[in-house]
């Protein structure tokens, strides 16, 4: 019995902090009605020096059209391994794309910034869409982007 | 003692002449089908050399140029991207991401666990 208590409290020890350490967060991109196709967006963060630390979703399949997300592919040389399992369809003009994921409570407040790349077909491409730093106050405040997102927004 | 191994010696000898022809038989059978299929395959092969399919370069210098995107003249809709297999890229999908759901999202340190992301798109 005892030896019972002991390993379920080790467990519980082991899992909380883990549960701890990550929140869902919805993250809400609108687009523009542009007036053309599917739009494909990049969605990473950059650390507090200004650095790639990683995707966080991509939406468009097709890696042959990722240079053209300019500057995720200029961190990333377009590596599919960065995306795998965050990767969907393209976002259809005047659409609403919205992403629910379980990201680290380490990334907020800490100085790292969001980014959308944004390219469209026949359309100029638009690196660094968004920025948005990754902050506590900064939840629930949608911003603008330059050319094809309407607006961005995340919430805890 | 003998009498046994007699009787296995005979034994082994009536095996042996009524198996090894048999054997013989079904190899030569065997290699009368697939023989003729095989060389069919071959001659396939060599009659048929490998080709690369274009890969869009002829828009290299407007890329540069305009910055612009081009889909080399298919008309997709790129909402479906996954299902269309009508472009150029379609024997080159293993460089293409997994999808979401499909595997775990990447242990890039920006992920709190293996759970995989919810998509909706409105």
């Amino acid at each position: 019995m005892k030896s019972l208590l002991a390993a379920l409290a080790l467990t519980t020890a082991l899992t909380i902090p883990g549960i701890a350490m990550a929140r869902p967060v919805t993250l809400t991109t609108t687009l523009n009605n542009y007036g053309g196709d599917g739009a494909y967006l990049a969605l990473y963060v950059t650390d507090p020096s200004g650095a790639y630390a990683g995707s966080l979703w991509m939406a468009g399949g097709k890696s042959k059209y990722y240079e053209h997300l300019t500057d995720w592919y200029r961190a990333t040389g377009g590596d599919p391994a960065q995306i795998n399992g965050i990767t969907g369809a393209s976002v259809g003009a005047g659409r609403t794309l919205e992403i629910t994921l379980d990201l680290a409570d380490a990334l907020f407040d800490a100085g790292y910034t969001l980014h959308v790349d944004a390219a469209v077909e026949d359309m100029r491409d638009s690196p660094n869409e968004v920025a948005v730093p990754l902050t506590s106050e900064g939840a629930d405040n949608p911003v603008s982007g330059r050319r094809y997102v309407a607006s961005f927004g995340y919430s805890m | 003692m003998k009498r046994t191994l007699t009787l296995l010696v005979a034994s082994t000898a009536l095996t042996a002449a009524i198996g090894l022809p048999a054997w013989g038989a079904m190899r030569a059978m065997t290699d009368g089908i697939t023989g003729p299929i095989s060389a069919t395959a071959d001659a396939e092969r060599e009659a048929v050399p490998l080709m690369f399919v274009s890969d869009d370069n002829d828009d290299d210098d407007d890329r540069e140029y305009r910055r612009t995107f081009f889909f080399g003249g298919d008309d997709d809709d790129e909402e479906d991207d996954e299902d269309d297999c009508d472009d150029d890229d379609c024997g080159n999908s293993a460089r293409n991401p997994a999808p979401a759901g499909t595997v775990s999202p990447p242990q890039n340190g920006l992920f709190g666990s293996g759970t995989p992301p919810k998509v909706q798109v409105n």
